[in-house]
């Protein structure tokens, strides 16, 4: 199946961002924006929200009760044993091995969610439109497929107008 | 709001983001001085003496070493204790700084954060080794087993340990690869040797630079950091637990945990002062750590020295008002006068008084005279973990159990083959990986420079 991009190369920030942001208030589609680092007004305007941290929470969450219940477990239920008095539910020592614990799970379990949704593991490749975003320049592709040829040509210009120092199109 | 003037720009000179990366990425794509390869012969000599070492402790066991019945603990856990606060300053400066919104810590993260993973790594060794029986290291594990199951005392510090330790050395490698995935798809694309484009490729995961990607970037780098957070604090202050919790005079102390984890951050400074000084220098990356960084860290150290000077009276003044025989004794006694003197007040005039030099911008500016302190403020500090263990445990409360402690040569090449394998670690990072996070010091460029509109 093949696919046909506009793709645009901006040399500043600034530039980009006007652009990304006038095409997005006409509510147009851009495909994606790719940048040396991240800007939180293209991300913005992109309109993209992330879980992860509602995940994070829950998995903390999780977290904390699971070591919670097996600390009871095996202290009070399947072995007690005395150590010099202590209670044998202990909570202030649980307490410890809690926090730690459940800052080791929810960092093993937040690292998977990441890795399942930005798509990125050890080996995989994704498609570069253009090599030098990871450089220094800033670059929107466009998917022609999903724009009307009108909506292309308003594109383009808001484009050219901010400042874009390269326009191509590209058939995959 | 925040007053750029003050401090200056954060890079000097106008670069392009073009150079930026050339700059920061030259150390990877040319071969290093003769410097590197001699440092990496001394480092590999050292990691030998240190193999060797372990080797003997293994197979002949803990009667190589130096501890007896009195003092039961020595180097190992001087060391391990040593190594672990050196590595919660990689966490505490790029962590705390970030929730802080200190944009000054892009020059300097990515070697702190590496500083801090090879050092964990080097301190997780001696708790291993001084088990002595290392091949049953699994009884820490509590997993349902066939011996009861029984199960690890969930109450013991040592058990405390284990977790901590391991979950530090998790999140901070996290966190440091995290923030190289950016930097090593930019080496990926820049290059042309096959080879790298294929091993940066592979573990640059895919990155591509997109706005999604970046998003859960900066959301994963705000989970990590908002929990690794807690951990700096936590778990230097569980290694403080290993001693707080007993009985011994000099250990009992509910001033420890803060104690331990303030002097942890002092070391680690120090050490990453060490390493910036090193990368300013032998690298010519002086546009990107400025003076006004070398300066921000000077005056931390500066404020966390005098922290220190203060939890060294606070120590003395409780032994004194206790009015314990036994305090009074292990602190006039044992301490400031008595055998083990010297490492007393070496500790005090390394930890709490040269880093007061700092106070003149003189010392501040001078790169020879800020390497020398920083060196000075990690031996402090070695002191002041050798006068902790050993001081107490030699005599403590029966007169007829005192002994004391001498190092064989079995625990020394152990320590100095973790300084060889640590050493090895970070000139391996500086030639493999972008000592600066490429990335980020790209995002502070124009800070210092002109107002915005």
């Amino acid at each position: 199946m093949s696919s046909s991009h506009l793709i645009a190369v901006f040399d500043d920030e600034t530039g980009l961002v006007k652009a990304v942001e006038e095409i997005r208030g006409k509510d147009l589609q851009i495909e994606e924006v790719f940048t040396p680092y991240p800007i939180h007004e293209v991300i913005h305007a992109m309109g993209n929200k992330s879980k992860l941290q509602i995940f994070a929470y829950f998995y903390g969450l999780f977290g904390a009760v699971a070591v919670l219940a097996f600390l009871y477990y095996t202290s009070v239920i399947d072995w007690p044993i005395n150590y010099g008095g202590k209670p044998f539910n202990s909570f202030p020592s649980f307490i410890i091995i809690t926090i730690v614990l459940t800052i080791f799970i929810v960092t093993i379990l937040s690292l998977a969610t990441f890795s399942v949704r930005a798509k990125l593991w050890p080996g995989k490749q994704h498609k570069t439109y253009d090599k030098r975003a990871t450089d220094d320049k800033f670059v929107i592709v466009v998917s022609k497929d999903d724009t009307d040829p009108g909506e292309l040509g308003t594109i383009q210009g808001i484009m050219k107008a901010n400042g874009a120092v390269e326009i191509r199109e590209e058939e995959a | 709001m925040y007053n750029r003037e003050l401090r200056g720009p954060l890079i000097i000179g106008e670069k392009s983001y073009h150079q930026i990366s050339t700059d920061i990425l030259a150390p990877t794509e040319t071969k290093p001085g003769k410097w590197w390869f001699a440092m990496m012969t001394i480092a590999t000599l050292a990691s030998i003496w240190g193999i060797y070492s372990i080797y003997i402790t293994v197979t002949k066991g803990i009667g190589t070493w130096g501890v007896n019945n009195t003092v039961g603990w020595g180097w190992a856990i001087i060391n391990f204790v040593w190594w672990i606060g050196i590595g919660h300053a990689g966490t505490a400066f790029s962590i705390f700084l970030l929730i802080l919104r200190q944009k000054w810590r892009t020059s300097i993260n990515r070697a702190a954060e590496a500083m801090t993973v090879f050092a964990v790594g080097c301190a997780a060794l001696f708790p291993a080794l001084h088990m002595g029986r290392i091949w049953l290291f699994y009884f820490i594990f509590p997993y349902p087993n066939t011996r009861g199951p029984l199960w690890v005392n969930f109450n013991s510090p040592l058990f405390w340990d284990f977790i901590a330790i391991s979950a530090y050395l998790l999140i901070s490698f996290s966190f440091w690869y995290l923030g190289m995935l950016p930097d090593f798809a930019t080496i990926r694309d820049r290059t042309t040797s096959k080879l790298r484009k294929a091993l940066y490729g592979f573990f640059s995961m895919g990155w591509v630079g997109s706005s999604r990607q970046w998003l859960r970037f900066e959301s994963l780098a705000f989970i990590l950091g908002g929990i690794a957070a807690v951990l700096v604090v936590s778990v230097h202050s569980i290694v403080s637990t290993d001693f707080a919790v007993s009985v011994e005079p000099g250990w009992h102390t509910t001033l420890f945990p803060p104690y331990f984890v303030v002097g942890a951050i002092f070391s680690g400074f120090a050490m990453v002062m060490t390493l910036m000084i090193i990368i300013r220098k032998l690298y010519n990356l002086g546009d990107y750590v400025t003076d006004g960084h070398l300066d921000a860290i000077a005056r931390i150290l500066t404020f966390i020295s005098l922290i220190m000077g203060t939890a060294y009276l606070t120590e003395v003044f409780m032994a004194w008002y206790s009015g314990s025989e036994y305090e009074i004794f292990t602190f006039f006694r044992n301490r400031i006068t008595g055998e083990y003197a010297l490492q007393f007040w070496g500790m005090i005039i390394c930890n709490a008084l040269i880093p007061q030099l700092f106070w003149f911008k003189k010392i501040r500016s001078s790169l020879l005279m800020m390497f020398i302190i920083s060196l000075f403020i990690n031996l402090g500090m070695w002191f002041e973990r050798f006068n902790i263990v050993i001081t107490s445990l030699s005599k403590d409360y029966l007169p007829s159990a005192w002994a004391t402690y001498t190092p064989t040569l079995v625990e020394v090449g152990t320590y100095v083959g973790t300084i060889g394998i640590f050493l090895a670690g970070v000139l391996m990072f500086f030639r493999y990986i972008p000592m600066i996070a490429v990335s980020e010091v790209k995002t502070v460029r124009d800070i210092g420079k002109r107002k915005y509109d």
